[in-house]
Parts: structure tokens; C-alpha cells; sequence
């Protein structure tokens, strides 16, 4: 067994990362999709761009806390190392935080904008010189950010499936479990977001919108987990002994309980639910707002597990089987 | 002049092993190992039910791969490698991220809290450096470990690994790990 | 849409800014790296002898910026054969022990609660002194008791008690090797070295050599075994690393072995397997000793030590087979049974009948250095006689080294006179001897105790003023010669000066010699006494040598059979190897190794049995921190059938408890141990505050071992205690 060298604070911050690479998706759609050459779901793509930098913006963070030296990390932008899904990944994310708080600024009303550089002294006249409106760079913004935002939900996977010392993370369909679940956390948080908003109470086509995106990304994700266990039990028996642990050891409660059950069937359920009769019987979408929350916040819930039993059940996954650590 | 190219490894003789600990202790007194890390280790496998029984020991260390991956995912480049195969840390670029540790198939870098960054063994390159053997090497009662250069026909590794059976672990990798143990 | 535009000398001004505050952080790193990476540039490297344990390995110390970084072996001693133990290198943590003694304490509150006074060494001297005199006064000389364990310096620390008049001078031997050396020297008339290195066919009755580590019998074992192909027979009722390494294992009764010997010397002679020229030549007795064995067949001993008698027949035969390569390995820590006199004796006279005395691979005499000597001022005979009536109850044993534990009897019961003082030197009596009850209620009856030591020992703990010996890396010791197959002269000079306010045991010794009247006796410093001895050594500028190699070793070669001259006398009664021994008889002992079963424990209890680790110095090195992390805990070692009987998990707390004493310990349920014994490593369970690693940490094996000794030698007997094992 060996110590856990990455701990809560990386998982919170694969989440966070995540979770604005799909509040940032989820927002650039919403303002491509038209009606009548206007954005069909205009708040949503607002809601989602005012939301998106700061989860990223937390998580960088703490994770620039969590390493041994922290007034280190400029060190990383001195260093672009192709092999090194950590080099490239702070460079995507940066460029990614970047391009989303420039596309949130672009998506501030006038009022907004004042109000912000009120509490700035009068004196600093070069900040002030940046109060513009940008509103019209939504769009480019928007689908400038859009690769970046897939490479940020991908890249989290990346570096954790790039190891190949542990058979737990090591298999191509890492990357695509974490970005899947990165967009449906940021589809779910910006459903949450708008639906907990009294000001603004979301509308049904918004909620449907919203809720048809986190179906859809709920189900690819299960498409890449079932061949994930069942390839991985096919395989060697180092990948075998790995999925143990989520097999009969010691996170096998967590991953099939609170995890898939309860962080991906059950709002995955609901979410048909909402939908069926639109769907299936030409009927009015539910649009229930407590069944909406319900499992907005059960997908949240189950993105986080995600990360939790990856990073760990990753960690206590090696070759060693036998031979131990010093007496 | 023209510098030989060089490449070290060890081979291990893990049947003499005695689980003594002079190598431990050797190299946390020649590297200013911290307390409650170690930078060479000896694996125990202890089976059978009395009275037929075995214990074996096997000391293990970092392996100076020839691909290393925890060169490979540095972010910073401070994992590097030496020409003559010898992987160190820069101990001034390392940021402590800690993903080299997660990459190394062997366990084999620990973290200094102290200082904020990762070590590991570094076949005690001052040593070498001066033509002097890593000290794991030097101070064993039994010589279970036989340091040289690869590239050099002459050297007694080289002997070794030509006329003896032998393995290295986790070959599946693709690492190329450096420590032959002898069979 | 309006686009940015900046100032550029602003710009240039808040990059500068950003720069400047980044740089000082750089600063701040650069101080985090400058301690732990000095330069090699300044360092020195000084030849020295460690002291870590009794084998005197040649190290050679680093000296970096005035500290000691590391100790490398030095090659050219043959003895330590290039390398250095785990111990060794941990040396540097002994001199840079935080729970070192700092300087001279004297107690103040009661004994053993720890309420220490910091004093001048004058302070310290003279209140030993005035102590040591009241004694006098009132008991005379012989009321002080002078216990102290072998060193370079231990000379010093006997000859103080001689001078002052005491006979009670008392050593370790009797707490471990005396038995094997009494029965070596009585039928040898030495005892010789075991040349591993060349043996073909060795059997040892536990001397678990490949933890126990014994100069070069530990290196030329693993060698023979590994590389030559040697054989290696070991028996001993725990699977250890040497039975790991063993051709073959047999998990021996315990206190049989003597029946497995006689056994095999029955094989041997039956079938007329015996070296005959070397046995007529050089021997006495070998038709009483082939009459003798004709009654302990294989048969019978197979009963006695669960060996099957095939594998006994089997093993005599290769044994014999092997001619003079064959070896019945001494062993080195005896303290095993009442009967292990005659054990060892058995041993002597298998490996005599097989004819290696003198021969390659065989037992080889051990060849000596001569070297000078430094002429002190000698002193009278103590008048009074020791206190353990030695010469009465231990004819035979070495009167010098005394009987520990009779000696302890005869202190509880003040006959047959009272000790009232108690100097101790490099020695923890209450760790070292068994039953610690008994020795608490010996500390208790003094009226002086003073300890001199390195660490606070519990011994020191209990003491009345304890004197800080400088380390070993910081002093100069006199000149020791190593006799043995390839003997060797080494050296040990002062690496650093003392760290903290300590002494070498020779200025402490002066320091209490002058108050007590003595000064004459030790009125030399170490250089004089050193210089002498460089003098008579058979090396050409021996001093220079000395202290620029560290050793001199006679020559790479071993020689064999010097004794093996027809008119070679052998130091015994006859001139000759005795295997019936004369002597013996004359004491009132058998001349013959005669069974006798030793008592079995009752079928609740388990025999405790004793042993060690390569990385700990018997109970001393449990304290240092970088030994310490491979064994935080001592456990107890039990067999999973019993275990699982008695309830008893891995790794939970058990209590065990014998007649004197009970203590509470892990335990570790293992297959690597017989059923009927437990084992547990001693040097934990401390008293002491100041060994904060090991203060009340795992338990002392000394508080439930009973009092026993071996009946000619009067070596202790330490695997007679039989223990109940309880959940805790």
C-alpha cells in the first residue's frame, strides 16, 4: 500500500476544473443555438458564462496551494513539455480561465459593468480604460473557448490516464469518462444555478434544454464506463487486481452506491422521466422544478465521486502484489 | 578528448541479502535522507506454513530507467536524466507537484516536506562522479549489489549479466528499468 | 467596440514591479537549499574503529564543515572485510543524539523519578569520591561493586577499581560467552576462530549469524553458503534469516542440541568415520568418549530433539565426509541453559574427532600482533575476595570476569558482605540481566550508584550521578589487537572534538582518581598511553601508519596448522586436545558431556527464547533514530496454532508474565516460531525518559527473565523462563 500522495485537494480541483469546462460548453451552445437569428436560450448562455470562470479560478488555487512549493508555480509557464499531460494542462487551463473571464465580461449589462469599476479608485485610469463593452466578441469568444473547454474536460482524464504505472487509470477510455462527466456536472450546476435563481425563475424550455444536454452526456458517460469495467476485467491481471478494488475492495460501496447509482442512474432516470412525455407521447415536458434540483444536484454529487474514487483507488493501484514496502 | 558514453546500472544478488539494513542507513547518512523516508528499500516475502517455510529479501531503489516516466511527466523538466543514465531531480525547479511519484511503477521517489520537493535515489552521484560506488554498494556485508557501467565491456555488471540469468521488474512498462536482478 | 491601449511606460513600471517581487521570492528559496547541500570541498576523512558493537569494524569518517556525514568502510581490515553494518553507519546519530547525556547530572528526588541536576564535572567527581570513600570507610574497599562491559577504554574503569582496593570487578562474559569459551578453552586449551570463509559443511545450533552479525564469520558465511557451496545445517527453534538461508532447517527442541551432538559423535565413531590419525596423534580420550556415546543412538535422539534419526544419521555422515572442512560452528551467545558447559563441550570434541583443529575451513588458533605497552604504576592486591566466591563455586570459570548473577545473589543477601557502592561503566544491568526486579532491589540496597555512559540507560535513570562518556568518534583509545585467523592492530582517534560538555573515560576515571588519592595510578593522558603502544608494533612507523590507515593487517593470508607439530604443546593438563578432560573431573564435573533433559514448559505456557537483529546492539541501539525506524516496537513472536487457542490477533496487545514479573507487548503471530516457545527482542519497554523513543514503548524482556546460570561457567541461562501469554 502505498501513501496517498495526491489528496482531497486535487480531487476538488479535477472537479472544479471539470466543472467550468462544462458550464463554459454548456453556455457557448446555448448562445450558438438560434431561433429566428436570436440566441434561442440567451439567459442560459448568460447564467453559464457569468458562472464558468470560477470554479477553474478556485481550483488552480488550490492546487497551486497543494504543491511543495507553492511561489513555484510560475515555473510551469517557463516549460512546455509535450510529454507532460501536467505541462500541457496548465497552459490549456490558463488559456482556458483566460478566454472565460473575457467571455463573461462579455456578457455583462452596462449597469453591471459601471457597478464593478465603482469600486475602483478614480485614480487608476488604465483599469478604467478597460470598462468597453464586448458584447459583440459572445460568439467568436464562445467558439474560441469551445476546443479549450473539451481539452480542459479531457485533459483531466488525460493526466491521470497517462500513468502507466497504475493499471486503474491506465486505459484509453479515461479521458472520455471525465470529460463526459466534466460537461454533464456543468450542464447540471448551470440547471441548478438557474433554477435556484428567484430573480430570474427559469422557464420550461430552458430547463428542458438543460436537462436534455445532461441525459445525453449522462448516457455517453455510461457507454464509456461499462466498457471501462468490463474490457478491464477482460484484461491482464494487474488491470484485473486494480478493479478490485471497486470489485469487492475497499471503494466498491462508494463507486456502485453513491456513484453510479445515485450520481448517474438515478438522475439519469429522472431526467427521462421529466422528458418521456415529450419525448414519447408528444406531450408537455414536466419541467418540474424540485425533481430538476433533485437531480441536478445528485449529478454534482456523483461528478465529485468520480474524481474521489479515481484519484484514490487510483493511487492504491500497482504492480507491486506481493512484495511489500520495508518491514 | 572524447567522453566515453557511459551507462550505469546495478545488478542484485538478492539471495545474499540478509535484510541487514547497512544500505538503508548508508544512504540516509551519505544523502541527508530525512526521518521517515527512505530512499532504497528491501522487500520482504515471507510464505509458507511451519516448519516449511522461506523468507526472501530484495532490495530495490529507484531504477534509472532508460525511458523514465517520471522524466517524461514533469511539468518542469526538474526530473531529468544524465547521459550516463542517472536520474536526478533539480531540487530548484521541482514545484512538488508529485506526479512523478504517481508515475513511477516502483515506488520509488518520496517527498521531502521540508524542503517542498521530491527525491529519490540518485546512485549517490557524488560518489560516482568522484569514481567512487553508490554507498548502498560500498558498505553491504554481503555485496548483494555489483555497480558498473554498462558500456564498458570490461566492467563486472557487464560479466555478470552475460553469463547468469536474470530479470528486472515490471518489464511490462516499457520503462527499461536498470536494477538486473540475478536469478 | 474600443480597444485597449497602454501606456508603456506604465507598463514597463508594473512589470518591473512584478519582476522585483518574484525575484525575492527566489531569494527566499535559495535560502531553503543552502542547508542540506554543502560542498564536499572542505571535507576530511579520518580512519577510526567503531564502537557501535563488540566487532570493531574499520570505519572511515567524513568530515564536513566540523560535522560527521558519513562513515565509510575501510578495506584494509580483514576482519570487517570491507563493509559496515547498519549500526555502523548509524554512528553518526549517536554523536548527534538529541537525548544524549549533555553533561554530568546528580540525582535529586528519589531514584529512578527522573529529577536530574545539571553539575560541574568537579561538583560530580567529588561527590562520587566523597560516596566512594564513606564506603570505604565503613565496608572497606571490597563494598563497592565495578561493573562494566568490554571497550578500548573498560581497562581504565577496571584498573579504578582495583586501585581502589576492590576485588569485585564484574563483566559481561557471564551474561553471554562464557560458557562457549570455558569449553572450548578446557579441552583446546584456547579458544580458536572459525574459518567460514573455507568451510564446506557447517552446522550451528542457533548463532543466527546472518542477524547476529560477528565479524567475518557473518561475511565468510553468507559466502560459503551463497558462492562456494558451501552446506549450512542450522538448527534453532525460530525460522531467522539464517534458516532462510539454510540448506537445511530444523526446528530443534529446545536445550537438545547436546543429544543431537552426542548423537552424531555416536554415528561417526560406529561407522569409523573419525579422523584416526588426528585423533591418536593429538588427543586424550577418545575411547572413553566412543564408549560413552555408544548410548545416545539417532534413535534416542530423535526423541529428544523432534529430529528425524535418518536426517541425524545422514547429517554425521556428511559432516564426517566433509573431513577437516567440516565445522560445528561455537556459536558466540551461550547464555542459553544450565547444561550449555557441556553442550559446547560436545561441539569441541565433534570438531576435534573430525580432525579440523588447525586446517583450512576448520577451528584455527588465533594468531596474535604483539604490541607495546604503556608501564603505570602498579597496585596492590585487593585484600578481601570477591564477593561471588568465585574460585569456590566456579572453580574453572575466569575469576577476573566474575559470575554476574551469583554475584547479584550474594549482594541481595549481603553474604558474605555487603556491597553498598556501585560503579557502572558502558553497561545497563537493568536491561542486561534478567529478573529487573532483582536488580531494582540490588540498586536499592546501594548507597552509591554512579553510571558512566553515552545515553541515559535505565541503569543511569536509577543512578545516584551519571558521568557523559564522549562517543566514540570523539576521543582517542588506546591500541587494540584483534587475534584470529588474520589478525589485525587497529586504532581510534577523535573525529571531532565532544559536541556537548563530555569525557573519555579515561579523564573520568582520572577525574574520580584524584579525589579517592589515586592520581598516581593514571598519571598519564591517553597520547602516552597510545605512543607506547605504537612502539612495539611490527609495523615500520607504526604511528604514522595508525593514524593515516586506521588498521594494519599482518598479512592477507591466514596461516594453518603451526600447532600441528608433533612436540606442540597444547595449554591443558596433558599437552594434549583433551576431549575427556582430567580437569573437569577433578572439579566434581562430568569429563564427558553427559544428557540431561532440560525441564519443558507445562502445556499452557510457552519457553521464552532470546535473540537479535542486525540493526540493533543488544538493548543500547533501540534509542537511535535511524535504527529505531525499523523497529519502532518490539513484539512477541507466537506460533498461529497456539495463538488462534488463546485468542490472539496479529498486531494486538498481549500480556505476558512468568514467575518474577509480567509485561504487555504487541504480538506478532507468525509461522516462523515453534509452537511451544515465544521470542522477543530486548532494548524496548525502557524506564528511562531520556531514550524518548523507546521510553515505555514495547516491553523489556529483563523484567520477566528468570535467574539461571550454566553450572561450571556460570554464564547466565536465558531460555528457561516459561511464560503464560494472555490477551491484554
Amino acid at each position: 500500500m502505498h501513501e496517498t500522495n495526491w489528496g482531497l485537494l486535487i480531487v476538488v480541483y479535477l472537479f472544479l476544473g471539470g466543472l467550468s469546462a462544462g458550464l463554459f460548453f454548456a453556455s457557448g451552445l446555448a448562445n450558438y443555438l438560434k431561433v429566428d437569428d436570436k440566441p434561442a436560450y440567451a439567459r442560459v448562455a448568460r447564467m453559464g458564462a457569468l458562472l464558468a470562470p470560477w470554479p477553474v479560478a478556485i481550483g488552480s488555487g488550490l492546487l497551486i496551494l497543494d504543491l511543495g512549493n507553492w511561489y513555484r508555480f510560475y515555473k510551469l509557464f517557463m516549460h512546455f513539455r509535450w510529454e507532460s499531460p501536467m505541462s500541457i494542462g496548465s497552459w490549456l487551463l490558463t488559456v482556458f480561465t483566460v478566454i472565460a473571464f473575457l467571455y463573461l465580461y462579455s456578457w455583462l449589462k452596462e449597469d453591471e459593468r459601471t457597478w464593478i469599476f465603482s469600486k475602483i479608485p478614480a485614480s487608476w485610469k488604465l483599469v478604467h480604460r478597460l470598462n468597453v463593452d464586448i458584447s459583440s466578441w459572445r460568439e467568436t469568444l464562445g467558439m474560441i473557448g469551445f476546443p479549450f473547454s473539451i481539452g480542459v474536460g479531457i485533459y483531466t482524464g488525460v493526466l491521470l490516464g497517462a500513468v502507466s504505472s497504475r493499471p486503474f487509470w491506465n486505459t484509453n477510455l479515461v479521458a472520455q469518462m471525465f470529460l463526459f462527466s466534466a460537461l454533464s456536472s456543468g450542464a447540471a450546476a448551470l440547471l441548478l444555478a438557474m433554477v435556484l435563481d428567484k430573480k430570474n425563475p427559469i422557464e420550461k424550455h430552458e430547463t428542458k434544454f438543460l436537462v436534455t444536454l445532461d441525459v445525453v452526456f449522462i448516457s455517453l458517460e455510461l457507454f464509456i464506463i461499462l466498457p471501462y469495467l468490463i474490457h478491464g476485467e477482460l484484461s491482464t491481471q494487474a488491470v484485473k487486481q486494480a478493479l478490485d478494488l471497486i470489485l469487492g475492495g475497499p471503494f466498491t460501496f462508494i463507486f456502485w452506491g453513491p456513484f453510479l447509482f445515485l450520481g448517474l442512474l438515478v438522475p439519469l432516470a429522472i431526467e427521462v422521466y421529466e422528458l418521456f412525455p415529450a419525448i414519447f407521447k408528444g406531450r408537455e415536458f414536466h419541467g418540474s422544478r424540485n425533481l430538476a434540483l433533485a437531480a441536478a444536484s445528485l449529478v454534482l454529487i456523483g461528478g465529485f465521486l468520480l474524481r474521489y474514487i479515481f484519484v484514490y483507488a487510483g493511487q492504491m493501484s500497482s504492480f507491486h502484489s506481493k512484495m511489500g514496502l520495508l518491514q | 578528448m572524447a567522453m566515453k558514453k557511459k551507462r550505469y546500472a546495478l545488478v542484485i544478488d538478492s539471495r545474499k541479502c540478509l535484510n541487514c539494513k547497512a544500505c538503508v542507513v548508508a544512504c540516509k547518512a551519505e544523502n541527508k535522507v530525512p526521518v521517515g523516508h527512505f530512499r532504497n528499500r528491501i522487500n520482504e516475502e515471507r510464505k509458507g506454513e511451519y516448519p516449511t517455510l522461506s523468507i526472501n529479501f530484495e532490495p530495490e531503489q529507484c531504477h534509472h530507467c532508460d525511458e523514465p516516466s517520471c522524466v517524461r511527466v514533469c511539468p518542469t523538466g526538474a526530473s531529468w536524466q544524465r547521459k550516463d543514465g542517472i536520474v536526478l531531480v533539480n531540487y530548484d525547479e521541482c514545484i512538488g507537484c508529485r506526479y512523478c511519484m504517481i508515475a513511477c511503477p516502483y515506488d520509488a521517489r518520496y517527498f521531502n516536506e521540508e524542503e517542498g520537493v521530491v527525491d529519490k535515489c540518485t546512485f549517490c552521484v557524488q560518489r560516482v562522479d568522484k569514481g567512487e560506488v553508490p554507498a548502498c554498494v560500498e558498505t553491504c556485508p554481503s555485496k548483494v549489489r555489483v555497480f558498473g557501467d554498462l558500456e564498458d565491456p570490461k566492467s563486472r555488471i557487464r560479466e555478470l549479466l552475460a553469463t547468469r540469468r536474470y530479470k528486472v521488474k515490471e518489464p511490462q512498462t516499457g520503462n527499461g528499468p536498470q536494477l538486473y536482478y540475478l536469478l | 467596440m474600443g480597444t485597449i491601449r497602454m501606456d508603456r511606460r506604465l507598463f514597463l513600471k508594473t512589470a518591473g514591479a512584478t519582476a522585483g517581487a518574484v525575484a525575492a521570492t527566489q531569494v527566499g528559496c535559495f535560502k531553503y537549499f543552502k542547508k542540506g547541500r554543502s560542498t564536499a570541498a572542505d571535507a576530511k576523512e579520518i580512519p577510526t574503529t567503531c564502537e557501535l558493537c563488540p566487532n570493531k569494524c574499520s570505519a572511515i569518517a567524513v568530515v564536513e564543515g566540523g560535522f560527521i556525514r558519513k562513515l565509510n568502510p575501510n578495506p584494509e581490515n580483514p576482519k570487517s572485510r570491507d563493509m559496515l553494518c547498519a549500526r555502523g553507519n548509524a554512528a553518526v546519530m549517536q554523536v548527534y543524539d538529541p537525548d544524549r547525556i549533555k553533561q554530568p547530572m546528580i540525582r535529586v528526588g528519589a531514584r529512578g523519578e527522573g529529577k536530574w541536576k545539571p553539575v560541574s564535572w568537579d561538583e560530580a567527581f567529588d561527590y562520587a569520591a566523597k560516596k566512594l570513600a564513606e564506603i570505604k570507610q565503613k565496608y572497606g574497599p571490597e563494598g563497592t561493586l565495578w561493573s562494566s562491559t568490554e571497550g578500548f577504554q573498560e581497562k581504565f574503569f577496571v584498573n579504578l577499581g582495583q586501585a581502589f582496593g576492590s576485588p569485585n570487578i564484574v563483566r559481561h562474559p557471564t551474561l553471554c560467552l562464557a560458557s562457549v569459551n570455558l569449553a572450548y578453552g578446557t579441552t583446546f586449551g584456547t579458544v580458536p576462530s572459525f574459518d567460514m570463509l573455507n568451510s564446506k559443511y557447517v552446522i550451528m545450533s542457533g548463532a543466527n549469524r546472518f542477524e547476529s552479525i560477528i565479524t567475518p564469520d557473518t561475511m565468510d558465511l553468507i559466502g560459503s553458503v551463497m558462492e562456494r557451496k558451501a552446506k549450512l545445517v542450522y538448527l534453532d527453534p525460530r525460522f531467522t534469516v539464517t534458516a532462510a538461508k539454510a540448506d537445511e532447517w530444523y526446528p530443534i527442541k529446545p536445550g537438545s542440541d547436546l543429544a543431537f551432538i552426542l548423537a552424531m559423535l555416536n554415528v561417526i565413531i560406529a561407522e569409523k568415520r573419525y579422523h584416526k590419525d588426528f585423533v591418536e596423534t593429538y588427543t586424550l580420550g577418545f575411547d572413553q568418549l566412543a564408549e560413552h556415546v555408544k548410548q545416545y543412538t539417532p534413535e534416542w535422539a530423535e526423541k529428544e530433539t523432534e529430529i528425524p534419526a535418518k536426517d541425524i544419521i545422514r547429517i554425521a555422515r556428511e559432516f564426517a565426509d566433509a573431513g577437516t572442512r567440516a565445522l560445528y560452528y561455537s556459536g558466540r551467545r551461550s547464555s542459553w541453559y544450565e547444561n550449555d558447559f557441556q553442550m559446547r563441550r560436545a561441539q569441541a570434541i565433534l570438531n576435534t574427532i573430525v580432525g579440523n583443529w588447525d586446517q583450512m575451513g576448520g577451528m584455527v588458533p588465533n594468531a596474535s600482533l604483539p604490541k607495546g605497552e604503556f608501564l603505570f604504576m602498579p597496585w596492590d592486591d585487593p585484600k578481601a575476595s570477591r564477593v561471588d566466591e568465585v574460585k569456590t563455586n566456579f572453580p574453572l570459570a575466569a575469576a577476573s570476569d566474575g559470575v554476574y548473577l551469583k554475584l547479584r545473589e550474594n549482594v541481595l543477601s549481603g553474604k558474605p558482605y555487603p556491597i553498598k557502592g556501585w560503579m557502572v561503566y558502558k553497561q545497563d544491568p537493568m536491561n542486561a540481566l534478567p529478573d529487573q526486579g532483582k536488580t531494582l532491589k540490588m540498586i536499592e540496597d546501594m548507597d552509591f550508584i554512579g553510571v558512566i555512559d553515552l545515553q541515559m540507560s535505565d541503569m543511569a535513570w536509577y543512578a545516584d550521578v551519571v558521568f557523559p562518556e564522549s562517543a566514540y568518534l570523539e576521543r582517542t583509545d588506546p591500541v587494540e589487537v584483534m587475534p584470529g585467523i588474520w589478525p589485525a592492530v587497529v586504532y581510534r582517534q577523535q573525529v571531532v572534538k565532544p559536541i556537548h560538555d563530555t569525557k573519555p573515560n579515561l579523564e573520568i576515571v582520572q577525574g574520580l582518581a584524584k579525589r579517592l588519592g589515586l592520581s598516581d595510578y593514571f598519571d598519564y593522558t591517553i597520547d602516552q598511553w597510545v605512543e607506547a603502544e605504537f612502539k612495539d608494533l611490527p609495523i615500520p612507523m607504526a604511528a604514522e601508519h595508525m593514524k593515516k590507515h586506521g588498521v594494519w593487517a599482518a598479512t592477507g593470508e591466514a596461516h594453518y596448522g603451526k600447532t600441528l607439530t608433533p612436540d606442540h604443546r597444547f595449554v591443558t593438563k596433558s599437552g594434549k586436545i583433551e576431549i575427556f578432560s582430567e580437569r573437569l573431573q577433578e572439579n566434581g564435573y562430568d569429563p564427558l558431556p553427559v544428557y540431561t533433559q532440560i525441564a519443558q514448559p507445562p502445556a499452557d505456557r510457552f519457553r521464552l527464547i532470546l535473540g537479535r537483529v542486525g540493526y540493533f546492539t543488544h538493548a543500547n541501539q533501540s534509542n537511535n533514530v535511524w535504527l529505531h525506524e525499523f523497529m519502532p516496537e518490539n513484539d512477541l513472536w507466537i506460533n498461529p496454532a497456539p495463538a488462534a487457542r488463546l485468542g490472539i490477533k496479529n498486531g494486538e496487545y498481549v500480556n505476558v508474565a512468568s514467575s518474577v514479573g509480567s509485561v504487555r507487548i504487541k504480538a506478532r503471530v507468525t509461522e516462523e516460531i515453534r509452537p511451544d516457545c515465544v521470542f522477543m527482542l530486548h532494548g524496548f519497554g525502557k524506564k528511562s525518559k531520556m531514550q524518548s523513543l523507546v521510553y515505555n514503548v514495547g516491553a523489556s524482556d529483563a523484567v520477566i527473565l528468570e535467574t539461571a546460570w550454566d553450572k561450571v561457567s556460570g554464564n547466565a541461562a536465558f531460555h528457561g523462563t516459561f511464560v503464560k501469554v494472555s490477551n491484554a
